[in-house]
């Protein structure tokens, strides 16, 4: 029981990583109907920057992750700038812009950072707290809970704001959208710079958790991009569930199957998707590739 | 590698070229007697792994620097190029084909034994002689003339570890965990071998993947036995996490281990409180342990600005067991320069190498104990 309920723990910590991951993709998403393969990279790049600002720059955590989160979402401006002339024409070659800028954004952090990577200790150095025992991380709960204020944000600007309600009706028809006057280049930039930014957010947290290096924005990548899909690509509410989702079925399967662990999770991934392919939340407003 | 990718073309082109000249005109490719002497480094560059290759190049690179300073061989000097393998098999051999084609003499890497042993029957075939830093037994397994190690295999590793932890310290209540990528699968191997023999089971065996990041389930298994120390054979990021989730998760017991616990790669990522008493089973436990040694730390730390450790001192060994054979065969290639390589006896900073049929030259590892952050020799 303790085996349990302490794995279903270990597994919300990371989950809640791969949510915020997932949330970047499925905004991207919803917003132009890309997945930007870039996502991934920025996360790698989110990680550095937070950790340089908090290590070399003995920037307090929180101020070295709001600076991050600023720079990387001029970054997913740029990217978005650069492939605007795609838009609605070439959508095939905008997904190869973003594996190109990948693999740019990845030689650039080698070429900054070095080949090998850093350890970030842990901004909240208060011990475990020991529940019925369990053991529970202070700084799992405080990643817990800036992704919830994330997520409850984000919510918030796409249903409350003009520019959000704006973004969502370029998601669900662009022409129609643009026929009443919003500007879609504008509207996907700022999907793109949010994207970046949760990115960020997602790689400066998971710093202390982890181990910096080049690699690390590859496996959340992916795992974020499996959660993205497993709560129904494009949905919100989909994004969270399917990042912990991830995260529990991942500690779940390493308990169980050991070394097949990987395996495993992705096994159960496709059986699920073959039985909804939408994934949980389905909802498939957006149809545009 | 995408720098790389113009000259990568040209190679092609020139290996069409050469497919379309007569046979027998392109002798000059390779064993030329003027000119640089040519040796690959192979080794992660980037990817997980990379750490692990930045070492073993800035190893590698001092040594050949040093030679080059003092004239090269022959009057020739010594031009050491950089091939990136992502830590990557297939990667490798695509670069085996690669160093053959362009004339290298002899390879220096790749420091993850799955690649080298993909690697191995290609410059087998093209007799390039090649200096891992792999320590797999799979390595021995490969059979190759023209492979070797410059260190000793994991075999030595854990029967040196097993026998000052059980038959010294007499621990018997030992848990396991290691990943099963080729490093952790040999270190799980030949450990549990090592404790069979001493008639011990592990409480507890947990495999990982190598690019698993949550251990809950592992660990909270092995806390139930409460086992008196815990065996960790992975690679130094992965070992780091194990020790810090163990930590977290109230476990006290020491961890021990092989070459990557020792580094401090392994000891940051895992936090310098949280690593103390970690028992190490390394063939160079410090930068003071010797003058040779020390004179190397000094020449590394001048040209790097950090600390130099146990990657980088056996690639560094490895390469001048390289160039020495290099300069005593009067710049042989082939099989004359894999004969002169076996019959090469050094004083290296891992100690004195001699190399057997199996392409292994040293057979020995010390007991360090991690104290005060620092790896310093276990006073048993």
């Amino acid at each position: 029981m303790q085996v349990f309920f302490q794995t279903i723990v270990g597994g919300v910590s990371l989950g809640a990583i791969y949510a915020l991951v997932a949330l970047g993709f499925s905004l991207v998403y919803r917003t132009m109907g890309l997945v930007n393969f870039a996502h991934g990279n920025v996360v790698t790049v989110g990680a550095y920057l937070a950790s340089t600002f908090y290590l070399s720059a003995k920037l307090p955590f929180a101020i070295a992750m709001v600076v991050a989160i600023g720079v990387t979402a001029v970054i997913g401006l740029v990217i978005e700038r650069v492939l605007r002339p795609l838009e609605n024409r070439d959508f095939d070659l905008m997904l190869i812009g973003t594996i190109g800028f990948g693999i740019v954004l990845d030689a650039l952090v080698i070429m900054i950072w070095g080949a090998t990577g850093r350890a970030v200790p842990s901004p909240v150095p208060a011990a475990p707290l020991s529940l019925f025992g369990l053991r529970i991380r202070t700084y799992d709960l405080v990643v817990l809970a800036i992704a919830a204020i994330a997520t409850v944000l984000l919510v918030l600007f796409l249903s409350r704001t003009k520019r959000g309600t704006a973004m969502q009706a370029v998601a669900m028809d662009h022409e129609a959208a643009t026929a009443v006057g919003i500007h879609v280049g504008r509207s996907n930039a700022i999907a793109f710079a949010i994207g970046a930014g949760l990115a960020a957010l997602a790689g400066g947290l998971v710093g202390p958790l982890l181990y910096v290096n080049p690699a690390l924005g590859g496996t959340l990548g992916i795992k974020g991009f499996a959660a993205a899909i497993l709560g129904g690509f494009g949905s919100i509410p989909g994004a969270i569930v399917g990042g912990l989702a991830i995260g529990v079925l991942d500690s779940f399967a390493a308990g169980h199957f050991q070394g097949y662990s990987e395996l495993v999770t992705f096994l159960v991934f496709t059986v699920i998707i073959m039985i909804r392919p939408t994934g949980v939340f389905g909802e498939r407003t957006v149809n545009r590739a | 590698m995408a720098r790389n990718r113009p000259l990568y073309a040209l190679a092609v082109l020139a290996l069409v070229l050469a497919g379309c000249s007569a046979p027998g005109s392109d002798k000059k490719s390779s064993g030329s007697t003027t000119g640089p002497i040519k040796i690959a480094l192979v080794d992660a560059q980037s990817g997980q792994l990379s750490s692990l290759g930045a070492w073993e190049l800035k190893g590698a690179k001092l040594a050949v620097s040093e030679w080059n300073a003092q004239g090269g061989i022959n009057g020739r000097q010594i031009q050491l190029d950089v091939f990136d393998d992502q830590g990557d098999p297939t990667t490798g051999t695509n670069l085996a084909r690669k160093i053959q084609s362009e004339g290298y003499l002899a390879m220096i890497g790749t420091a993850e034994s799955a690649v080298t042993i993909a690697m191995a029957p290609t410059l087998k075939t093209a007799q390039i002689p090649n200096i891992t830093s792999g320590q797999s037994p799979g390595l021995v397994a490969v059979g190759s003339e023209f492979l070797f190690l410059n260190g000793p295999t994991s075999t030595t590793y854990d029967e040196t570890l097993a026998k000052y932890v059980v038959d010294q310290q007499g621990i018997k209540n030992i848990a396991m965990i290691t990943n099963n990528g080729s490093y952790g699968k040999g270190e799980h191997d030949a450990f549990t071998k090592a404790l069979a023999k001493r008639s011990v089971t592990p409480v507890a065996d947990q495999v990982v993947t190598t690019d698993q990041k949550d251990f809950s389930a592992a660990l909270t298994a092995i806390r139930q036995k409460s086992p008196k120390l815990i065996f960790l054979g992975a690679e130094e990021v992965e070992s780091g996490l194990i020790v810090k989730q163990a930590r977290d998760l109230g476990i006290t017991a020491p961890f021990a281990g092989g070459a990557p616990q020792g580094t401090p790669v392994f000891l940051n990522t895992a936090g310098a409180q949280n690593v103390e008493g970690t028992i190490v089973s390394s063939p160079y436990l410090s930068n003071d342990i010797s003058p040779a040694s020390k004179k190397f730390a000094d020449a590394y730390k001048a040209a790097y600005g950090e600390d130099a450790e146990l990657h980088g001192a056996k690639a560094y060994d490895g390469a001048q067991i390289m160039l020495t054979a290099l300069k005593n065969s009067n710049v042989a290639t082939g099989k004359a320069l894999a004969d002169a390589i076996r019959a090469t006896k050094y004083q290296g900073l891992l100690g004195d190498f001699a190399y057997d049929n199996t392409g292994v030259g040293i057979f020995a590892t010390s007991i360090g104990k991690i104290s005060n952050g620092k790896l310093v020799a276990a006073t048993s």
